[in-house]
């Protein structure tokens, strides 16, 4: 090689890497400033989950938009998160990238403890009134109101009225009709039941309740779910994976409609969110009903979930991420009512919004209001993600038999309690 | 940089005399261009290590500044939590299997592909391209097609050729069936990048010394035997190492297989120690528990390293 040719050679190599470098180390790594508007002083950064329904990621940027185009000084940011939201959101809060309002599915306590949480008692206060006193007690600590509700998700048995009816099968009331269900709904192509893709999602958390135990005892301090109603509920779990019809690894998870949609499952947990999805593949041909009662002295239970906004309280911008939240979700009802409709289906969080939507006044919607305001059952604040887990490993191993329900859960709730504890201290 | 390369090279052809004398222009050329990387190094690796190994005296829920000084409980806390315990279990099991396996087909592979005449670069190409593939998207393509717990899933079909009953590949622990997609998964990925370095290793190998075995009449087996495996040998020290710390960190096939969406890992069949200590700190915002997760899983590491290097030599001279 000519020295010529090593220099040029270097030269070129030196260009390559620094333009890589360049391109690499941007000082704008994840994008931040693509929502900022010529003449915005501030910019927000808002994070969202990944919603499944397809235009939600622009409307959610609209909305941010049009708050732009009324307040000029305020550009809004709008980051999707996919995957496991709260994990990644948990890890940003503790840095510099940490967004200035974002939502949450489960409300924690241990992030007002941990001073993550801006109160917005100025916000929510003047409204008070037209949101559900569980939407408030939820977020309220210590008497300041902590998140504003956007939406209620009530999520419960979907389930395939042609199957049911060729099987000979009711709509089932009781955890017994659900095992019979299950066995003679599964037609090899077509199984009878689908809880989620690793074969347990919440279903051991509705076993739970449907026996009428909880998490906490009530005291709401002390953990419950090892108390023997408990204990024989869950192992029922045993029997869903024993019964042959339980559908598992199916590639979309409970939260999708998909599994039901396609035809795989005759039965399937799923949200009030997947509705319009569902419709569209089999018109009439399903109903739903909330998770059957186990044993005599339990009940019929679904889940309320539903998602709150946040701000976060070392936010530099705190005062504009108030006043974006405030306009977004407190002033602006149509827009409330076109996010709850539009794409997927979600019942308004305030009562005024409520009101005015016209689509939960027949067929499954409408049954589906009726479960939530009569069956609707929500996490505690204190459950936290370190308790969840520890539950939820417990139940994977009871599935499949691996360990004895009893001894497994009392050692699950003892771990759990340290973590509560641990909250409460 | 002109400079850099001008500068005479200090060899030995210098004479005497200059090499005396401290050339500035050789430690200013090699400050400027080994700063970048060991200020980046210090500040982005060190410093963090540093500060996780202090953490992990802490406890530190929901934040990662120190105060909470708490001697040795993660320490104890992780020792005593079977499920801490378990993942070691997992983790030293799935070792003892792939490594060997990973191993073996790897060397047998290059063995093959060196003995070939026609061909060569189009199989050495087809065993590579998969160690291009990222282990997230190799995850979703087992978990989504090949091993989904649909009749219609590809393993499914293979197995109802042979009259089996569709499988849940990924969540039935009766029989652990999920080891098949995990094992297969590293496989897939891995043993192309290997096999490139026994290739190295091979070729490296003078033919001199098996046309004198074939004088001597050896036969193919004894030609490997006793010509082509100690010739390999410092290949195979290093394969072999590298295959064990990676089986050991072994994390992404395991969270991307077992992870359901918006639950995370918490109803995965098995967790390595990683995605258990990614579910502690992460997860559950434990970080004082992660970080002395991290350390135990380190000395674990560097402990196995060195034994191995004991028994099979690594660093030795041939």
């Amino acid at each position: 090689m000519s020295p010529m040719n090593r220099r040029s050679f270097l030269v070129g190599s030196v260009l390559f890497a620094g333009g890589a470098a360049l391109a690499g180390c941007t000082s704008d790594p994840l994008n931040k400033n693509a929502g900022s508007v010529a003449g915005a002083k501030v910019t927000l950064q808002q994070w969202y989950h990944a919603y499944g329904e397809s235009g939600t990621q622009q409307a959610v940027q609209r909305y941010a938009q049009e708050f732009t185009k009324a307040n000029p000084d305020i550009a809004i940011n709008v980051s999707w998160i996919a995957g496991d939201y709260e994990t990644k959101l948990n890890s940003a809060m503790l840095t510099a990238e940490a967004p200035d309002l974002f939502e949450l599915g489960d409300f924690r306590y241990q992030n007002v403890k941990n001073g993550l949480l801006a109160p917005l008692d100025d916000i929510v206060g003047p409204v008070k009134g037209d949101f559900s006193q569980a939407a408030l007690d939820t977020v309220t600590v210590d008497g300041k109101i902590y998140g504003v509700k956007m939406i209620d998700d009530v999520m419960m048995l979907f389930y395939r009225k042609s199957a049911l009816q060729a099987a000979g099968v009711q709509p089932p009331q009781t955890f017994a009709e659900l095992l019979e269900a299950t066995k003679k709904l599964n037609t090899g192509k077509q199984k009878g039941l689908y809880v989620g893709t690793d074969g347990v999602g919440e279903a051991a958390t509705l076993l739970l309740w449907s026996s009428g135990a909880d998490f906490f005892d009530s005291s709401g301090k002390k953990i419950s779910f090892a108390a023997p109603e408990a204990v024989a509920a869950i192992a029922g779990l045993k029997q869903l994976h024993d019964s042959g019809g339980l559908l598992q690894g199916y590639p979309t998870d409970w939260s999708d409609p998909g599994a039901f949609a396609n035809g795989a499952t005759a039965m399937q947990w799923g949200g009030l969110w997947s509705l319009p999805d569902i419709k569209k593949s089999l018109a009439d041909d399903f109903g739903v009903v909330a998770w059957p009662k186990f044993g005599d002295s339990g009940k019929q239970v679904a889940r309320v979930g539903g998602w709150y906004q946040l701000a976060n309280a070392k936010s530099k911008n705190l005062e504009a991420a108030k006043k974006f939240i405030n306009w977004l979700w407190i002033q602006q009802a149509d827009l409330q009512k076109e996010w709850c409709v539009k794409y997927g289906f979600h019942i308004p969080a305030r009562k005024e919004v409520a009101a005015q939507t016209t689509e939960f006044s027949t067929g499954a919607a409408k049954e589906a209001v009726t479960i939530s305001q009569s069956n609707g059952h929500s996490y505690s604040g204190l459950w936290n993600k370190a308790s969840a887990t520890l539950f939820l490993q417990a139940a994977t191993k009871i599935a499949n038999g691996q360990a004895d329900p009893a001894a497994e859960l009392g050692d699950a709730a003892k771990k759990a309690q340290a973590e509560v504890d641990k909250q409460l201290a | 940089m002109t400079a850099t390369i001008e500068a005479p090279p200090a060899t030995a052809a210098a004479p005497k005399t200059r090499r005396k004398r401290r050339d500035w222009r050789a430690i200013g050329a090699f400050a400027v261009l080994t700063g970048p990387m060991v200020i980046g190094l210090g500040l982005f690796k060190y410093v963090a290590i540093g500060w996780s190994f202090l953490l992990s005296f802490n406890d530190a829920r929901g934040t990662i500044s120190l105060g909470h000084w708490t001697g040795l409980t993660n320490y104890v806390f992780l020792l005593e939590d079977d499920a801490f315990r378990t993942s070691l279990t997992t983790i030293a099991l799935f070792t003892v299997f792939i490594v060997p396996i990973t191993f073996v087909a790897s060397l047998a592979l290059a063995v093959l592909i060196n003995s070939i005449r026609r061909g060569r670069a189009f199989f050495r190409t087809v065993f590579l391209v998969p160690a291009a593939v990222s282990y997230v998207v190799a995850a979703l393509v087992w978990k989504m097609a090949l091993f989904n717990g649909l009749p219609s899933g590809v393993a499914n079909v293979i197995g109802g050729l042979f009259g089996a009953d569709p499988v849940p590949w990924l969540s039935q622990q009766n029989p652990p069936v999920y080891w098949v997609a995990v094992v297969t998964l590293r496989l897939w990925l891995q043993v192309g990048l290997y096999m490139i370095l026994f290739l190295a290793g091979l070729q490296a190998i003078s033919p001199t010394l098996y046309e004198a075995g074939e004088l001597d009449g050896t036969s193919k087996w004894q030609a490997f035997r006793y010509i082509t495996l100690p010739q390999l040998r410092n290949t195979s020290v290093a394969v072999l190492l590298l295959i064990l710390i990676a089986a050991f960190q072994a994390f992404d096939e395991f969270y991307n297989l077992f992870s359901t969406g918006l639950a995370g890992t918490s109803t995965a069949p098995v967790k390595p120690p990683l995605v258990y200590l990614y579910d502690s700190a992460l997860g559950d915002q434990n970080y004082g528990v992660g970080s002395a997760g991290a350390f135990v899983l380190t000395v674990i590491i560097i402990v196995i390293t060195l034994l191995q290097g004991r028994i099979v030599g690594f660093g030795k001279k041939d």
